[in-house]
Formats: C-alpha cells, structure tokens, sequence
C-alpha cells in the first residue's frame, strides 16, 4: 500500500464550499467530481481511504479489474485520484454536526469547519452479535475483521456465522491460515453469490450447517464452542470451534447525525432519488444511505450523483 | 527514550491508520509484523490478551485498537 506519511501535517482552513464525510469509495468519487467542477472540497476520514472496501484483500466484481483488484489499494488510488483535482482530505472523526443554517458546521475532535454544502458518506460497519459470550470474547476469538486479524487464527478450526457475500468471501481467505471452517447460517441456504458458494465447497476442510439462531459463545479462557437452536426442529446442539468470524450485515455511521436530519428506521439515511436529504445542501451517498444494494459499484455511482447534485445547488443557490 | 512497539497485521486498515499517526509525529516505533511471525504473534496475545491487532506497546503500556487520546497522553503529545 502506498502510504502518504505527510496526511496529519496538511495545513486546511475552516471554511470550505464542499465538506465530504467519510473517505470511502462514496465519498472520495464525489470528490473527484467536485474537484473537477473546481469546487474547494473537503473529505474528512477517520480510519484510511476506501472505507470497508479497505478492509477486504481482494474485490472481484468491481469493472476494470479483470484479476481483481486489493481494497486498500483502491482506496489508496481513489485517494490519489481525488487530490489530483485539488480536493483536501484529513484524517480525523467527525463527532457531531449542526445544520440549522445555511452555513453548515462540522464539528471534529478539535476543531469546527464550515461549508455550503455536505455530503454523508460515511458508510457502515459490521452489525455486533449480541449473545452471551459475544461481547467478552470480542478481540479475543471473535473477529469482525479477516483481512486484519486472520493471520493470528493459524491452523485453528474457526466458524464463520453468517451466509452473505462478505461472510463467504472472507472465509476464501481465511483458509490460507485456519485448518478447518464451519459456515454457521440462519436460514436455509446461503445468500452469497453463487461463484463464491461454488468456490468455497471445494474445500475439503469447509462444513456447511443451516436454520442455526445463535444461543451463545462458551469456553473459559479461550472460546471452545457456540452454542445453537435449529429454527426448523427446535433442537439445541454445541457447535465446536476455536475462534469465530461475524459478518451478519451491517449498521450505518449515522450517530453523529441524529437529531439533525432524517434517518429511516434502521438509522440509515433518507434521500429521494437525486440523493437529496431533507435538508437544503446536505446530500448522502453510498451505503449510509437507505438503499437495496451495498457495494463498491453502488457507492461511486451515489458519489457521483450526489457531488452533480451539491455542484448545481451551489450554482444556483448558495454560489 | 520511549519504546514504541506496533504490533499489526499487513492488511489491517486501523493497524495503517496507527503507523501512519505516530509517523505524521514524527515517533520511532518498531513494527512488528504479526502475520509473518508467530512467535511475535504469540507474545503479542500473551501481552494483551487479545487476538485482534492493532496492539500497541508504549514503555510496556499496552494500547489496543487505534486509540488517539491514550496514544497522546502516554507519549505526551
Ligand atoms: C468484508 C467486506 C467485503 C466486501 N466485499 C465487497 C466486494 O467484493 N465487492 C463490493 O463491491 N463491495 C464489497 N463490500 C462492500 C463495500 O466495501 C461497500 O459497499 C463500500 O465500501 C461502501 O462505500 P461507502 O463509501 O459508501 O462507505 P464505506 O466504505 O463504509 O466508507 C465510509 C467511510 O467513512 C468513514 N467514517 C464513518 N464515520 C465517520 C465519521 N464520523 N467521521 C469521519 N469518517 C467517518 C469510515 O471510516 C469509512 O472510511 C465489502 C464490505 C466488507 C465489509
């Protein structure tokens, strides 16, 4: 990965015609597009360029990379991509916001910036099981993260509970380390793409058990077994397994924004179809946003809706 | 002089945004790479007790996770 030692040491000002939060792949498409209109832009990011995309080795369905390509080095090009057009990015959290007036006011650790207009994009994270055992043995046998912690789970027989995309995929990867996999699912079949269920049940080492809810995480020091109820004959079994990845779908970055605009029921952002909120100026793009499909292909198309959009309003309005 | 020790994983996007930090402030810190060194591995989950990175270990101060505020107080920026 290339990394740009010198990101805390950029000097930006207070004042800015576009702020972006979040600098995944929503957000800095939008930057590259208001860039382009010569809009001064601001991304602010907590974590590294990319987002969740950073945090999986390899993307195979977004076009233009016929062998797929790294998340964090698309992260890492987008960013390049987006400074190339003169927006600023820094690396910081945002914590709350105020979009009462027409000037909008981002608030961060330290500091305030203001701007004409906003884009939200700061996407999602991993939904945390909530069990007995869960919570204590997080970071110490669970993980919501394979690309960062896999390599620690060597030549253990770990579970995966969840049956989606990202739950196969990362099981492709985790078995470069462990020595065996179950796939712990809730409902009858899977829901991954069918490629990646045909790629990963050639794996000799790789179970597969359906209709599980989830009861709890046992063991002592280390996790030893999960504890399930089958949801069709209402049996209760032990599933053995040394450590434990969870991918059960995702809860939006939206909890600096309550109060302050208009969230669905699940705390996602509402827009209408030109990504619009309710709010004159502010926009949101990509899977912070209510919406059917979450992946990199949907987020840079919202990106670069949303920055059409913001580059219009302040045309016509806030100029 | 304040040891830093990072220990991560090649891949981790908060494990970057840790090295990336202490570099922008200008810290020397010894990298250990836990995904290619078991032992280092083990030491690291023995120190912690955790098996998650990024674990940071400031003057035999452990840090887990990208936790700025901690990261700032132990090393007095
Ligand atoms: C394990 C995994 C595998 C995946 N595999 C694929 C795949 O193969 N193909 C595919 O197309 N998609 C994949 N996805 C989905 C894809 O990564 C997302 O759809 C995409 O990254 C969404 O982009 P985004 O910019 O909307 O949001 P995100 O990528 O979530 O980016 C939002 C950014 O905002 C930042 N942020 C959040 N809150 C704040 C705040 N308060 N202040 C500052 N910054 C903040 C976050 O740090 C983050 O960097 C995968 C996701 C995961 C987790």
């Amino acid at each position: 990965m290339i990394l740009n030692l010198d990101k805390n040491k950029k000097t930006v000002s207070d004042n800015y015609d576009a702020v972006i939060i979040g600098g995944g792949p929503a957000g800095l498409t939008a930057a590259i597009y208001l860039g382009r209109a010569r809009i001064k832009t601001l991304v602010i990011e907590e974590m590294i360029p990319g987002g969740q995309a950073a945090t999986t080795v390899r993307l195979e369905n977004y076009p233009g990379f016929p062998e797929g390509i790294g998340g964090a080095e698309l992260g890492s090009l987008m960013e390049k991509q987006a400074k190339n057009f003169g927006a600023d990015i820094i690396y910081d959290n945002v914590i709350d916001v105020d979009f009462k007036n027409e000037e909008k006011i981002i608030k961060l650790n330290k500091r305030e910036i203001r701007s004409k207009i906003v884009i939200i994009a700061s996407g999602a994270k991993p939904r945390k099981m909530h069990v007995p055992g869960a919570e204590e043995f997080e970071g110490k046998g669970i993980s919501y993260c394979a690309t960062c912690d896999g390599p620690l789970f060597r030549d253990k027989n770990i579970a995966i509970i969840g049956g989606g995309n990202s739950a196969i995929e990362e099981a492709i990867f985790l078995l470069r380390f462990v020595k065996s996999i179950i796939i712990v699912q809730d409902l009858p079949k899977l829901t991954a793409e069918k490629i990646l269920e045909e790629r990963l049940i050639k794996h000799k080492n790789v179970k597969l058990t359906f209709n599980n809810k989830i009861l709890s995480i046992n063991g002592e020091k280390e996790i030893k077994s999960i504890s399930v109820e089958k949801t069709n004959s209402k049996k209760k079994m032990d599933i053995p397994a040394e450590g434990i990845f969870i991918y059960i779908g995702y809860i939006p970055n939206t909890d600096y924004l309550k109060g302050h605009i208009e969230l669905d029921k699940f705390n996602y952002v509402k827009t209408n179809e030109n990504l619009e909120t309710n709010i004159k100026g502010v926009f949101a793009a990509g899977d912070v946003c209510k919406k059917t499909l979450r992946q990199v292909a949907t987020a840079v198309g919202d990106g670069a809706i949303a920055a059409f959009m913001a580059t219009k309003y302040l045309e016509n309005e806030g100029g | 002089m304040t040891k830093v020790m990072v220990y991560s994983t090649s891949t981790c996007p908060w494990c970057t945004r840790v090295r990336d930090y202490l570099n922008s402030k200008n810290i020397a810190f010894e990298h250990i790479d836990v995904s290619s060194d078991r032992e280092k591995a083990e030491e690291m989950v023995r120190k912690s007790g955790q098996q998650g990175v990024p674990v940071l270990d400031i003057d035999g101060e452990i840090i887990v996770g990208f936790d700025q505020a901690k990261i700032d107080k132990l090393l007095g920026l």
